[in-house]
């Protein structure tokens, strides 16, 4: 850290102020160029050229999957989207038995009973810093 | 040593000189250690996974204190990136500070999976998060529970909130979450209707990838990931500077995939169409009107927030129907308003002292 009463100046605490504000140049400079029409035009080319890629990369590997006779990510997609059918189901049919009273345990094993009082009252107020609005 | 007697300005050249020398050399030492190092090991404190469902995992984190105030807390965390920033490592963890507290824990977080690509906002906000303050209430036994969202979290919460005027939230608190997307300029523009085909994207790829997230985050800031490294090198030395740096980077890098629909949608009505902002947002066949909320609401935003700009978050206060409503706006970026040191000495004690007197 430079000490600011010293006649000698820190060539050192001036590079880290030096990397601080090109830090700060560089991205205001950047985010104008980002900015612009231009680069929004050019992101949405980039966009599109990544999407078209993986599309034809998974559609290469499912080809390829297919002639080793192994799934591929669709079907394990489809795998997991019927799982998920079936977890939403089980959480259904548990909400049906709770509103019918025939579940109200709770769930993993935690119990209420175990758990501290609910007795904490806040302590007196203080007031940090900080720019505050309110009513 | 210096000599006796020797000038003041002698003194400083000589003590600096030494510095740089001793910091020189321990950077190469500790440098081969960093490359060497395992990934930092984060989300430590002690929690039980009370509910899951898809993508829905509900965490009730153990209590640290000897007793705890009557209404629980849930935490809700954002979309698009993973909970752990908010319980980074002990004495640097927002969760272990609530805990300390003597708050109740509870948080919702999201493991997005392929077939999720088809949940949209209603999912959330009709579904999950209601299914999960019924399950809260019933684990604890209390009929209120206190609800804090993240960023996109935030804005979870404030849906919901508006939807379920009459529900258990008791107290709500956002930290910079945004509802005017025009004052996302940056991301504005970049998903500018004409260039960016946000149904090729979703139609594609379902889940928005996470490397697309990370590269759109890091764009906001293009300079910053040289310059960090720049700085790391020259802090390496100083070990608790280059554990905070590997914690940040890791959580930066490990994104999570964005609902497709979702996203769709987030694009289409908040982006284009900016409609929360307009009133105009409907959910589930019901109008999103934020001046419905009216528990206690306490909004915190990042002086220096590039991801949610301060121009996109300023309304929400003045929005919210609540006669009990407080706003802060504090130093920091989006990310070290919620953890690491900074977070410690400004968020987390004011946060305290909003919730406290609120959670009897």
């Amino acid at each position: 850290m430079a000490d600011p009463t010293s006649p000698i100046p820190d060539p050192v605490a001036a590079w880290r102020s030096w990397i601080s504000q090109s830090e700060q140049q560089w991205n205001a400079l950047l985010n104008q160029a980002m900015g612009s029409d231009q680069y929004s035009q050019w992101m949405g080319r980039m966009m599109e050229s990544y999407v078209t890629m993986q599309k034809n990369m998974a559609e290469s590997m499912s080809r390829y999957l297919g002639a080793l006779s192994m799934p591929t990510r669709t079907d394990i997609l489809t795998l997991g989207d019927r799982l998920a059918m079936i977890e939403d189901r089980l959480a259904g049919i548990e909400r049906i038995l709770t509103a019918a009273g025939t579940s109200a345990a709770p769930i993993d094993g935690s119990t209420v009973a175990m758990r501290p009082p609910r007795t904490k009252q806040p302590p007196t107020e203080t007031t940090p810093g900080g720019e505050s609005r309110g009513t | 040593m210096t000599a006796p007697g020797a000038a003041p300005a002698e003194i400083g050249i000589e003590t600096r000189v030494r510095e740089e020398v001793e910091r020189a050399l321990l950077r190469n030492v500790k440098g081969l250690e960093y490359l060497s190092a395992g990934a930092p090991e984060m989300g430590l404190t002690p929690k039980d996974v009370v509910y899951a469902r898809g993508t829905l995992r509900l965490y009730h984190y153990r209590p640290l204190a000897p007793e705890v105030y009557r209404v629980p807390v849930l935490l809700v965390m954002s979309l698009v990136s993973k909970a752990y920033i908010l319980d980074l490592t002990p004495g640097q963890s927002f969760i272990e500070f609530l805990l300390r507290q003597g708050y109740d824990v509870y948080m919702i977080d999201w493991v997005p999976r392929p077939a999720d690509k088809r949940l949209r906002l209603e999912d959330y906000v009709l579904d999950f998060i209601p299914d999960c303050l019924e399950r809260i209430r019933r684990d604890s036994g209390e009929p209120d529970v206190s609800m804090i969202g993240y960023c996109m979290g935030g804005l979870l919460a404030v849906l919901y909130e508006a939807l379920h005027p009459e529900g258990p939230v008791k107290n709500l608190a956002c930290f910079t979450t945004p509802v005017n997307f025009e004052g996302m300029t940056l991301f504005s523009q970049w998903t500018d209707k004409r260039y960016f085909d946000v149904d090729r994207i979703v139609d594609s790829l379902g889940n928005v990838p996470p490397e697309l997230m990370y590269a759109s985050f890091e764009m906001l800031k293009p300079a910053a990931r040289l310059a960090g490294q720049v700085r790391l090198w020259d802090n390496m030395w100083n070990d608790d500077f280059v554990k905070g740096y590997r914690m940040f980077d890791r959580w930066a890098a490990d994104q999570i995939p964005f609902p497709g629909e979702c996203f769709r949608q987030t694009v289409k009505e908040l982006m284009w169409e900016n409609r929360l902002y307009k009133n105009e947002l409907v959910l589930g066949g019901r109008p999103v009107v934020l001046e419905r909320i009216t528990v206690p609401f306490l909004h915190v935003m990042a002086e220096h927030d590039h991801i949610v700009p301060y121009a996109s978050a300023k309304d929400l206060v003045a929005m919210i129907g609540s006669a009990d409503k407080k706003e802060l706006l504090l130093k920091g970026g989006h990310v070290s308003l919620v953890a690491g040191p900074n977070a410690s000495r400004r968020l987390w004690p004011q946060l305290d002292i909003w919730l406290s007197g609120r959670s009897v």
